[in-house]
């Protein structure tokens, strides 16, 4: 048997997923609603499998992919997701997960998907893995991180705002926002807050 | 030409400047009289006391030329000195018969320029009182003439009073269109046209006004009238003067009983014109104009007339005044279109998140329902019986169907909902939601009818489910009350349940429950937990404006 754990906010798919498992190889232990619960759960009932949405309400369900990543004892992990942008798909990509099936795709595929992970394979829903390929090429066309813009990140990550970074770097604070919306636009990131949580994985690119 | 823009803007903006270059070329006059004089007596009383003067004006002239602090601050002593440096000139020299009395219009003019009516008519009553106190310490004198006395005396009242209302008529041109007032004006919901036209009635006393604004360019353009018979909106078909000059600024007196239009270019004379060659005079009957004055007004992106008639004490300086208000009718009007795209940028911004909701509910429902399907079909093949699975799915359809239903009339909807809608809708919902969780979840309400808008009542949808959800998840609750009130531009949302209550957070206080928190911050809300066995309270607030995503 197989013992699962759904992180999923939304209750229709939680209803769906327990009647869908009903009577298989699996046993859906319980449901966290959110990026917290999730983490207290995993440490709590030590799933052996994980099916995990990106889009939570306190947080992306990445956060918790890569959380678990670090884990010395770590579930498989399939991420369900309703959809993601290149941003996600690309982090998704880089963090492994064991299995990747869209919610809009057929249901049969997410079994398909969790049979093949139980045995110990990865399988990502081909068109995921479309996407992140496109995702991909649009990443290695764009312009590379200048030596000033991966400082910068640095200091975002530490938490400084606008003025203290100016201060640190000897420009002006618009110079720093000209920068930092340089960079939201050639990593395709959405705002700094979003800049500080994947700094890492980032600059590594 | 360019030695003329030069000079002016050497003094434009620089009262200071021509205030303290007056006094140099006052002093250096008053020098070279007195030393080419005739009286060798007064040349050698004077003389020092004279250098002296002279020395200090163009001292004070260079000192305070580029240094704006120190001529402020040497103001008031600049004055003093130059007040009693011509009271003493003006006797020491051939007494209260001086002509250099005349000087004393430096004085009083510097205070005009520089300060407001006040200092000037202080300055003034200072420096009659010292004209007075020195005549009458000489009237004893032989050869005092008091008919020279008092006419000097009373040529230096009139022009003081003359100062005196132009100091009070700059004031209130200065202080007369300030953005506050404007900002009491416009609100949203409002008509531009009626409320700045009505500005402009109010501002000039008149008792019938007309505003027409067009687009640049365009024929036709919109009016109101305010008229003894009432208002009305009307199209106006044709421009109600012709134009007057490059400017577009122009304003205009007419007398259409007389026939006359008098006008001034704001740096000309005066045209004198015949009305029915400028006005178009079966418009103005039509609007009912008898005589005023017409401006031209121009927005961003339209221009205009303002008539106003009726207008008691109807003089040449509503040529000027005319131009003002029209310029101010025109930042209103600029005013009004700025709200209203502010207005219409903000419910487009909640309609872009109501859609983002509605697709994200939506896909998330349909994979769900999917996923049902797909489990049905697996036990109908094992041969399980699958009605209920059947039924249950139906009815979870059903019921997102009316969800869908209430997004979609949110997303069209173009008024916000009366208190009653909102809260049999929320009613509606609890209905819903009790049969989901198997519950008993009632709704009562009370408060002030107020309007409730749309991105508001989605919120309070959401926040109840997320309520109910909660208390039946991690209270294990069977009875739900929620209360609904209105009171000081806030609705409160109050959600009583019987079950366990929640597990204390850090610090032993019960732990806010973050999905409710999230949306209660986006909105701009408060939200209050108690919890204790056998009863939670959540109390939420949130502000009736200011709720736009």
């Amino acid at each position: 048997m197989t013992r699962v754990l759904l992180v999923d906010d939304h209750p229709m798919i939680g209803a769906a997923l327990d009647m869908l498992l009903r009577g298989t190889g699996y046993e859906v232990l319980g449901r966290a609603r959110n990026v917290a619960e999730a983490n207290r759960e995993i440490a709590r009932l030590k799933p052996d499998l994980l099916l995990l949405d990106v889009n939570l309400p306190d947080g992306s369900g990445l956060d918790v992919l890569r959380r678990v990543a670090r884990a010395r004892a770590r579930p498989k992990v399939i991420l369900l997701t309703a959809g993601m942008d290149d941003a996600q798909l690309l982090t998704a990509a880089d963090l492994h997960p064991e299995g990747m099936v869209l919610k809009t795709s057929d249901p049969g595929l997410l079994t398909e998907c969790m049979d093949a992970v139980a045995r110990g394979e990865r399988w990502i829903d081909p068109e995921i893995a479309d996407r992140t390929r496109r995702a991909q090429e649009r990443a290695a066309s764009a312009p590379p991180l200048t030596r000033r813009e991966r400082e910068l990140i640095e200091l975002v990550r530490q938490g400084l705002r606008n003025r203290d970074i100016a201060a640190e770097l000897g420009v002006t604070e618009g110079t720093v926002k000209v920068y930092l919306h340089s960079i939201f636009d050639k990593l395709q990131v959405e705002n700094r807050t979003e800049l500080a949580l994947r700094a890492a994985e980032l600059i590594s690119r | 030409m360019q030695q003329l823009t030069t000079l002016r803007s050497l003094f434009k903006f620089h009262s200071g400047r021509v205030i303290s270059l007056g006094r140099v070329m006052l002093a250096s006059t008053l020098f070279i009289i007195i030393m080419f004089g005739r009286s060798p007596t007064e040349f050698t009383q004077n003389y020092p006391f004279l250098v002296a003067y002279a020395a200090w004006a163009v001292l004070i002239a260079a000192a305070t030329w580029k240094n704006w602090w120190l001529d402020a601050r040497l103001s008031v002593l600049t004055h003093g000195v130059d007040m009693a440096v011509f009271t003493a000139i003006a006797f020491s020299s051939t007494g209260w018969t001086s002509p250099f009395t005349l000087f004393f219009i430096l004085p009083l003019l510097s205070a005009a320029v520089r300060w407001s009516w006040r200092e000037t008519a202080l300055t003034a009553a200072v420096l009659i009182a010292l004209f007075m106190i020195g005549g009458f310490l000489l009237s004893a004198s032989a050869g005092f003439e008091l008919q020279r006395f008092v006419l000097r005396a009373a040529n230096l009242v009139i022009l003081t009073l003359l100062l005196i209302w132009f100091g009070v008529h700059q004031r209130f041109a200065r202080t007369f269109f300030r953005v506050e007032d404007f900002e009491s004006v416009v609100r949203g919901g409002q008509n531009p046209l009626a409320e700045s036209l009505r500005f402009a009635m109010r501002a000039t006393r008149a008792g019938g006004g007309a505003l027409i604004v067009g687009a640049v360019g365009e024929e036709a353009s919109d009016g109101f009238v305010i008229g003894a018979d009432g208002h009305r909106n009307f199209t106006a078909e044709r421009p109600l003067t012709s134009r007057l000059g490059e400017s577009g600024d122009m304003a205009l007196l007419f007398d259409l009983d007389a026939g006359r239009v008098l006008t001034r270019p704001p740096e000309g004379y005066f045209r004198f014109l015949r009305a029915a060659d400028v006005i178009d005079l079966e418009e103005a009957q039509r609007l009912g104009l008898t005589a005023g004055v017409i401006a031209e007004v121009a927005t961003d992106t339209r221009q205009g007339w303002l008539a106003l008639w009726d207008v008691p004490e109807l003089s040449t300086d509503f040529l000027d005044f005319g131009r003002e208000l029209a310029g101010s009718v025109g930042s209103l009007l600029d005013r009004y279109t700025l709200l209203d795209a502010i207005e219409t940028g903000a419910a487009a911004r909640t309609r872009l998140s109501l859609a983002r909701d509605v697709h994200d509910s939506i896909v998330q429902f349909l994979a769900g329902a999917a996923f049902r399907i797909e489990a049905i079909k697996r036990s109908a093949k094992s041969g399980a019986a699958v009605d209920g699975d059947l039924d249950e799915l139906k009815r979870l359809l059903v019921e997102e169907q009316s969800e869908i239903r209430g997004f979609v009339m949110a997303l069209r909807q173009h008024r916000d909902l009366e208190l009653a809608e909102a809260v049999a809708e929320l009613r509606a919902l609890a209905g819903r939601l009790g049969h989901q969780w198997s519950v008993d979840c009632h709704v009562s309400a009370e408060g002030d009818e107020v309007a409730i808008p749309i991105r508001l009542q989605l919120d309070l949808q959401q926040l109840l489910r997320e309520a109910v959800a909660n208390a039946v998840r991690h209270g294990g609750a069977d009875r739900i009350d929620v209360g609904l009130s209105v009171a000081r531009g806030e609705v409160q949302l109050r959600v009583v349940d019987n079950g366990s209550g929640f597990a204390p957070g850090e610090g032993g206080a019960a732990a806010e429950p973050w999905s409710l928190k999230e949306r209660v911050e986006r909105a701009h809300g408060s939200l209050r937990l108690d919890s204790a066995p056998g009863s939670t309270n959540v109390l939420i607030s949130l502000p009736l404006k200011g709720v736009a995503a």
